[in-house]
């Protein structure tokens, strides 16, 4: 099968560069195996939160600077301009945000974190600064035994910044319904009997209910609005008090709904999503990666132009670890191991920054990759498979993602 | 070795490697219109950990799930979830089945005795009265209608029409066709000789074919399932021998033979699974080998809406059926969103799956609606029921659409 571009990788990385390379005309396949990361995603996406010293960075792009020569951001040519690109794309896509990459703001995490955040879907719960919160009254409204969204951990995060806090639970006969099998009330399958009953109206009436008083700032679980932000805007407008969204624990509707129409939007432009397939080989002659098999079409290849490695971290296996070394799986690239023994893998406090999570494929300045010492001509990594950062400590993990990918269709477009 | 031992310590379909991530959960249908239902994670990988102790904690509810694997292809880490769902039900099940299970199941019984009745069958099965008996005294849904039976089977017509010529080809394929092209919709059988024929390949029978058996699994009765599999194996071997591939027009036969025969009834069919193609995925890639082309006619145009089957979609072969249409320069082709259209087989049938059914289907059948086709196209064909019924818009497999489209002189021509 001949395209133009083959992306290996289905997440927000895949589909970034594939809905770029679509748009400029090009005939593009992406190959995920089974479905991304982003469906962990709270809604946010971020530039870069943290510096060396692990405080928090206001701008981010004046912090990039600063940043270790290695890092993915010094092999991108203008990370403002890919930053506003990328916001442009999310847009075009149904995704609608607010934020910008000159100014961080902070979100609040399913457990009451602030993490800074470069771009928040619009709806979800921001703050400007976290030392000045802007709520003085706040009222945390849970549905009845979802245990997903841990509202008293939300509350007493804020109540420890001087917020009085109270915490409200509501339910509807639909939403206990919902519950007779516990472990299956998650957040989407809440979106789905919502969205299917057209129960926004009710469940507001049955919000406002339980709002006994005026609040500055209602927050609630994000578990509306799988296929768009439709729902969440018009349920927001129903309620009597101002109101947002806090991200709940996965599978999180927001991640999936960002995962739906970069999918959505990347197929109405003609690209061809190939999800449940993995990449297990590729054939080189030279300096060039011809094609690559993949498990389920036996019998055929992938062939294209050029190639796009975006296959995540360890936790989508686009890295491997065995018992003695890192290695790239699809197509066995070279690795950069930073020069780690076995030994210094890991830290020893889970909490402490891993080293292992900055290993990664190895790339040249145009972001291609190498196999056995030689680049590869035409094939580029993006993503979280890169190696020199590390996406939880420098918060900064989607938006590698995101401006390495459209970095990678620009230099495939003027290649 | 220790590397080795990891290998060594995984189960038949892997449930050690679940990270109960809850992606599936996002995917599956049933869960998202029927809180009863365990959900796939539930069901699958945690279920089976509990059941492996004591099979107890066998859940009937498991008899909810579609089989249409959706979980699987949806998982990061590659566990059969559908597969451990379905292998649990036949190990532990303890759930006889009906009458009315036994009918819907055996598709080629059922239709031997109604094809030749066709022309009273088909009318009495859609009266009112009939459907008002078979919904009180069977459980069969009163909103289905059963498809047509063709008063000709498939088999007969070839047998009658195109056998005799088959032979002067070059090159030679046998086909399994399956109960629905054999005893309800012989076009579709006729349109793969038509395009076969054009393109310079002979088109034979397999020397005994019986029903695939995905609706003996589906209703509990793994057994007979296993012997139908095993003759089906056996004619197929004897194909092979003379160098004929198997080729296929229905992607849920084709993904049972391939798959579900090893997987959930344990036949051995390693020598036979790589031969077995669907008829576009063949079509494609004699194509992409330069060895065959198709032209097309000018007067064709045609909007067209691809819809995923989901076994289509567990096969990863989607991408073989929408490359083969789009080359088609008449068709204007759309893309559906990936989904179930909730018919699963026999399973919509049944009146207590009925709204479920409907339920799950719902976006689909509003995406259609949105997209406004001149026709669905879709490589399986209980999809193709559930669609045409509940949309009134009709629905084609692929390789119908090729054959209408085609330029028979033209592109036999090109391939002489």
């Amino acid at each position: 099968m001949k395209f133009d571009a083959i992306i290996m990788g289905g997440g927000l990385t895949g589909l970034t560069a594939g809905i770029a390379l679509a748009q400029a005309g090009r005939d593009v396949a992406v190959v995920s195996n089974g479905q991304s990361t982003l469906h962990f995603n709270g809604g946010t996406l971020d530039l870069l939160g943290c510096d060396e010293a692990g405080n928090a960075v206001r701008n981010p792009l004046n912090a990039i600077d600063a940043l270790s020569d290695n890092h993915p951001y010094k092999k991108v040519g203008d990370v403002k301009a890919l930053a506003e690109k990328a916001q442009r794309l999310l847009d075009g896509a149904g995704i609608a945000t607010e934020g910008n990459a000159e100014k961080n703001h902070w979100r609040l995490t399913p457990i009451g974190g602030m993490k800074p955040a470069w771009l928040s879907l619009k709806g979800m719960a921001t703050i400007d600064d976290p030392d000045h919160l802007p709520w003085k009254s706040v009222a945390v409204v849970n549905i009845v035994n979802y245990l997903d969204f841990l509202s008293p951990f939300v509350a007493e995060a804020l109540r420890e910044r001087g917020v009085q806090v109270d915490v409200k639970e509501f339910t509807t006969p639909e939403l206990d319904e919902a519950r007779k099998s516990p472990s299956e009330m998650r957040a989407t399958n809440i979106a789905k009997v919502v969205e299917r009953q057209d129960l926004t109206q009710t469940v507001a009436d049955a919000i406002n209910y339980c709002l006994d008083k005026e609040y500055d700032m209602v927050l609630l679980p994000a578990v509306l609005g799988i296929s768009s932000g439709e729902r969440g805007d018009q349920l927001l407008q129903l309620i009597d008090t101002p109101a947002a969204f806090v991200a709940t624990l996965p599978p999180s509707v927001p991640g999936v709904r960002m995962q739906t129409l970069l999918r959505k939007r990347f197929q109405q432009l003609g690209g061809t999503f190939i999800v449940g397939d993995q990449v297990t080989g590729g054939r080189f002659e030279g300096d060039k990666l011809k094609c690559v098999t993949t498990a389920k079409l036996e019998g055929s290849v992938l062939e294209a132009e050029n190639f796009v490695l975006a296959t995540g971290s360890f936790m989508s296996r686009g890295l491997v670890a065995d018992y003695n070394h890192i290695y790239e799986p699809a197509l066995g690239v070279d690795v950069d191991d930073n020069g780690l023994n076995r030994a210094n893998w890991a830290a020893l406090e889970v909490t402490d920054p891993q080293p292992y999570m900055e290993t990664g494929v190895r790339t040249d300045e145009h972001l291609r990759c190498s196999k056995d010492g030689t680049t590869i001509a035409n094939l580029y990594a993006a993503g979280s498979i890169l190696s020199g950062h590390n996406g939880i400590k420098r918060v900064d993990a989607s938006g590698v993602d995101m401006i390495t990918a459209l970095q990678v269709a620009n230099n495939i477009l003027n290649s | 070795m220790a590397n080795e031992t990891q290998v060594q310590s995984l189960s038949a379909n892997n449930f050690e490697q679940c990270l109960k991530c809850s992606i599936c959960t996002v995917y599956c249908p049933v869960s998202a219109v029927t809180p009863s239902y365990p959900g796939p994670k539930q069901a699958g990988p945690d279920g089976e950990r509990y059941r492996l102790k004591n099979k107890e904690f066998f859940n009937e509810a498991l008899k909810l799930c579609l089989n249409c694997k959706r979980c699987e292809v949806a998982c990061p880490s590659n566990v059969h979830i559908g597969d451990i769902i379905q292998a649990a039900r036949i190990k532990y099940s303890t759930h006889s089945p009906s009458l009315r299970d036994r009918m819907l199941a055996n598709t080629d019984f059922v239709g031997t005795m109604a094809s030749p009745f066709a022309p009273i069958a088909n009318p009495v099965l859609k009266l009112k009265p009939v459907k008002a008996i078979l919904h009180g005294v069977m459980a069969i849904d009163k909103h289905r209608t059963f498809p047509d039976y063709s008063r000709v089977k498939f088999e007969s017509w070839f047998k009658k029409h195109a056998q005799a010529s088959q032979d002067q080809y070059a090159k030679h394929v046998s086909y399994f066709h399956g109960c629905y092209a054999n005893y309800n919709y012989p076009k579709l059988g006729q349109d793969l000789v038509k395009v076969l024929n054009a393109v310079g390949y002979g088109v034979h029978l397999l020397e005994k074919e019986k029903c695939c058996g995905v609706a003996l699994i589906a209703n509990g009765m793994p057994n007979q399932a296993r012997r139908q599999g095993e003759v089906n194996m056996r004619s197929m071997r004897k194909a092979i021998a003379q160098g004929h591939p198997i080729v296929t027009t229905s992607s849920t036969c084709t993904f049972t033979m391939r798959d579900e025969y090893e997987h959930l009834l344990g036949i051995d069919n390693h020598d036979v699974r790589d031969s077995i193609s669907l008829a576009t995925r063949f079509l494609y890639q004699l194509i992409e080998r330069g060895e065959i082309q198709l032209a097309f006619r000018d007067d064709y145009h045609k909007r067209v809406a691809y819809h995923s089957a989901c076994h289509m979609e567990r096969m990863g072969w989607v991408p073989f059926s929408t490359r083969l249409l789009r080359m088609i320069p008449g068709v204007d082709f759309v893309m559906l969103d990936s989904q179930c259209c909730g018919i699963s087989g026999t399973y919509g049938f049944k009146k207590e799956n009925y709204e479920r059914s409907q339920a799950i289907g719902s976006t689909l059948f509003q995406n259609i609606a949105e997209e406004n086709p001149d026709c669905v196209a879709t490589d399986c064909e209980t999809c193709k029921w559930q669609i045409e019924m509940s949309t009134g818009v009709p629905v084609e497999n692929p390789i119908s659409i090729i054959a209408d489209a085609l330029d028979v002189e033209e592109t036999k021509k090109l391939n002489c």
